[in-house]
């Protein structure tokens, strides 16, 4: 939000989440809710982040530790499936690699700049040692 | 009575659509928001929230934004209980009232607060609010710490770490006084219920959240929340250490009903020497140089002790 | 469960205290929090009398403090409702993290202040520190002289406090023990009369719309602080006055009592005034008329609206008079004293030459004599034949021991 002179927003530094009237949110999944520009849903933390997670969804058995265990609610997770990661809001902490349980893990951290697709191309393969 | 939000596992638990937000402004891997989410998709009803002063509130309403998808409110740091114990006051009143804008929901009032928020400088009007009988839970996000501020000792602070009112040196092996009990003291308010949770074990947690919000009076809710910054441990390892302080019994998840009746709901099958949770976070570190070495022996006694008093308590059913 | 309504007598024998717990339970408040203390505490109990008995369909909640109760009816407020509270002296000052917390979210609160002595030492009795120290907190604060005033300006705090352009708490003083345990005959309103002045609550950015959440109380640093505050200040400083003159217009339409934002006594022809708050200004009046008897022209300015300041009301009122006197009832400790310094900023920069003394009175509940007030016009009038102050500007009035005066 731009910085707005003393006359141009609610009084009370009062915020609303949503533009317009929301029925059921608990029923509502984030895509499909319009959230308002003072929501912390469409602004970004990506350039908080010096390692990112990749997801390699060939591995992956949806089991959901990933989701549940990110601060962040950077899994984006839809009709019990892990779809992928939200670029904007993953801080690159690393919860989601250390709790994934499939050898090898579906989900790897690579530095910010590294090219997803040639990364999952050369995943590392079953770790005998596990 | 709403009806309690089906979660046979965690499949099912992950098609929640969140109500907490990203992009807030919490540190890497804190797990503080882990165990908000947790408190949140625990249930489909509509929620009132309130925070007290500190990491969560600061980071999650810096104006222009918030990260909160329900009516939030902050007031300071002692008081986000009753906060939410005055809007549950307002529902009351436009209830009886017949002034409610949508009458047909069953909102549900929470309270989130820091340890120092809740065992210090919040400990009176936590106690007024229980005592009063509202309907809200409040939960503690303990850290042991004054994370916001940069590590400060509360009575939350464990004997042997190193906070920065309270620093380990040369003559000091830090924190001299053993963290409150605050579980017991709440029990003590004979509120229908009392649970110690950790978001590790997440069923249990949210078994726990969901018998709180289905009874009817106040809720006193402990939340182990380990501090990747003042705890100082790896971001990545918030879920390891949270593991560790559940799996050497140094947070044990147990539940207390009316004040009266004490269950263990979480038996670790192999427990973790409680040296091995100490050795995993700086602020223990100086208690594994010779001359306070004998602290960790103290560590393990007075956590077993403790276990075998839950224990106790239990098969006694007080 | 319904409630009762309560048949009143025309007039009422009430004390201020006992008037304001009826003011409250004829606006049918939707959530009172509140904690007892002298000399406040009859409001809280009538309160809680007239719910027992069934004449208040509300919340009332007995919390474990004063700062526990600005915080309830704070955050009682936020999700949606009519809420008030009362409070004196010790518990005012405990209360005043969460008064700044009140204001600075816009939420409509009436407290009912019955002013009290801070201290050390400790004291009950009425003096006006509690009242100065509310007074940068961002509230609206209307001042009451009489059990009657405290009756009639309860309601008219709702109305404006609540009114949207405004959306400011509102504290309703009253002097301890002088107002508030003093039972005088109050004119009332009929249950329908006073619940028909203050209107249904009309929600505002309320925690309990479901389908609007809002967050209240975030934190704004360097980059938005200082315009949400100058927002205040703005709001203060423009919406406010004109919504009180309205409300008073609309109450005097209702009841026939008319209030002024400035009340002027004897001051249009008068040489020489004092300017007051509270119980003072009913002594004052009857010793100005006293004076005029003697042929001093005296007059007697009554502040009734303390927040936002009036300082264009309080120029008209003391344009053309030659020589006044600021009354506070609160220790300076250090300065001039808080109405000597409003007015002398309201005088300061226009042409009158009138001359401006400050006077400390009333600490603790001391006495303010009539004999006080005799020997305080005869001095203004000195003042005017000599053309100049002939005392030091700041004097103590009542305390014991050598003269005390400063400045």
């Amino acid at each position: 939000m731009a910085n707005k002179g003393w006359d141009e927003f609610e009084i009370g530094a009062m915020l609303r989440t949503f533009d317009g009237s929301i029925d059921d949110i608990a029923g509502t999944a984030q895509e499909d809710r319009s959230y308002s520009e003072s929501s912390s849903y469409r602004a970004s933390v990506a350039d908080w982040r010096l390692e990112k997670p990749v997801f390699n969804k060939d591995y992956c058995i949806d089991c959901q530790f990933c989701w549940i265990y990110c601060p962040d609610v950077s899994i984006i997770a839809r009709d019990k499936k892990m779809i992928g990661v939200d670029m904007d809001h993953c801080k690159g902490c690393g919860i989601c690699v250390e709790v994934c349980p499939t050898n090898p893990k579906s989900l790897l951290m690579f530095t910010e700049q590294a090219d997803e697709e040639s990364e999952i191309a050369s995943w590392p393969s079953k770790d005998e040692e596990k | 009575m709403s009806e309690i939000k089906k979660i046979k596992n965690l499949k099912e638990f992950s098609t929640s659509a969140d109500r907490f937000e990203g992009a807030n402004l919490l540190c890497p891997g804190c797990a503080h928001s882990i165990i908000v989410r947790e408190v949140l998709n625990a249930t489909n009803d509509d929620l009132i929230l309130s925070a007290s002063t500190g990491c969560l509130e600061v980071c999650t309403a810096v104006y222009p934004y918030t990260s909160w998808d329900a009516s939030w409110i902050h007031i300071g740091f002692e008081n986000g209980s009753t906060a939410v114990a005055g809007a549950e006051s307002m529902y009351n009143a436009l209830k009886t009232k017949g002034r409610l804008k949508q009458p047909d929901r069953n909102p549900k009032f929470v309270s989130f607060a820091g340890d120092g928020a809740s065992y210090d400088i919040g400990f009176q009007w936590i106690s007024g609010c229980m005592e009063r009988g509202h309907n809200i839970m409040h939960v503690v996000l303990d850290n042991e710490v004054y994370a916001n501020t940069g590590g400060q000792r509360s009575s939350s602070t464990p004997i042997g770490s190193s906070a920065t009112t309270s620093p380990s040196g040369s003559h000091s092996y830090g924190e001299k006084k053993n963290k409150k009990d605050m579980m017991s003291i709440m029990a003590a308010h004979h509120i229908p219920y009392v649970a110690q949770v950790a978001p590790n074990k997440w069923k249990d947690m949210v078994k726990k959240i969901q018998k709180g919000f289905a009874v009817d009076g106040p809720v006193f809710i402990n939340a182990v929340s380990p501090c990747t910054t003042e705890w100082k441990f790896d971001p990545k390892d918030t879920m390891y250490l949270t593991d560790l302080s559940t799996d050497s019994l140094v947070f044990p998840l147990y539940e207390i009903i009316d004040g009266k009746e004490l269950n263990i709901t979480y038996r670790p099958k192999n427990v973790v020497p409680v040296e091995e949770y100490l050795a995993a976070q700086g602020r223990f570190k100086h208690l594994f140089k010779d001359q306070y070495k004998h602290m960790i022996k103290e560590w393990q006694d007075r956590v077993d002790s403790n276990w075998a008093y839950l224990q106790r308590r239990e098969e006694a059913k007080v | 469960m319904a409630f009762d309504k309560m048949e009143l007598k025309d007039i009422e024998v009430w004390d201020g205290n006992f008037a304001a717990a009826q003011a409250m339970r004829q606006c049918q408040i939707d959530v009172v929090a509140a904690y007892p203390i002298t000399p406040s505490t009859p409001i809280v109990e009538g309160y809680a009398k007239f719910q027992s008995d069934n004449f208040i369909e509300g919340e009332y909640v007995m919390v474990e403090s004063e700062h526990a109760a600005m915080s309830a009816c704070i955050g009682a407020a936020a999700a949606g409702g009519r809420v008030a509270t009362a409070t004196s002296s010790q518990g005012f000052a405990l209360m005043v993290e969460t008064l700044y917390q009140a204001s600075g979210m816009r939420l409509p609160i009436v407290l009912n202040v019955v002013n009290r002595a801070l201290a050390a030492p400790l004291n009950v009795n009425g003096d006006h520190s509690d009242m100065y120290l509310g007074r940068d907190s961002g509230w609206i604060q209307f001042d009451a002289y009489c059990p009657q005033d405290a009756y009639d300006l309860n309601f008219i705090a709702f109305k404006v406090s609540e009114d949207h352009d405004v959306r400011l708490p509102a504290m309703v003083h009253q002097d301890g023990f002088m107002t508030s345990h003093t039972a005088q005959g109050v004119h009332t309103l009929t249950d329908d009369q006073g619940y028909g002045f203050v209107g249904e609550y009309k929600p505002m950015n309320d925690m309990l719309d479901f389908e609007h959440p809002v967050t209240h109380g975030v934190q704004t640093e360097e980059d938005w602080h200082f315009e949400h505050k100058a927002r205040q200040h703005n709001d203060l400083m423009t919406k406010v006055m004109p919504k009180i003159q309205t409300a008073f217009d609309e109450f005097e339409k209702l009841s026939g009592r008319k209030y002024n934002i400035v009340e002027k006594y004897d001051t249009e022809d008068a040489d020489v005034a004092v300017v007051c708050l509270g119980t003072s200004v009913e002594t004052a009046r009857e010793v100005a008329k006293e004076m005029r008897a003697k042929g001093i022209k005296a007059g007697v300015v009554g502040i009734r609206v303390i927040r936002p300041f009036p300082f264009f009301e309080i120029q008209e009122a003391l344009k053309d008079l030659k020589s006044i006197a600021t009354l506070d009832r609160s220790n300076p400790n250090g300065a001039p004293g808080m109405l000597f310094n409003e007015v002398a900023g309201c005088l300061f920069n226009t042409d009158t030459k009138v001359l401006l003394s400050g006077k400390v009175y009333g600490l603790g509940g001391r006495d303010l004599t009539k004999a006080h007030l005799v020997e305080l016009f005869t001095e203004l009038q000195a003042n005017v034949d000599a053309g100049k102050l002939t005392t030091p500007q700041q004097q103590f009035i009542g305390v014991r021991g050598p003269k005390l005066s400063f400045l």
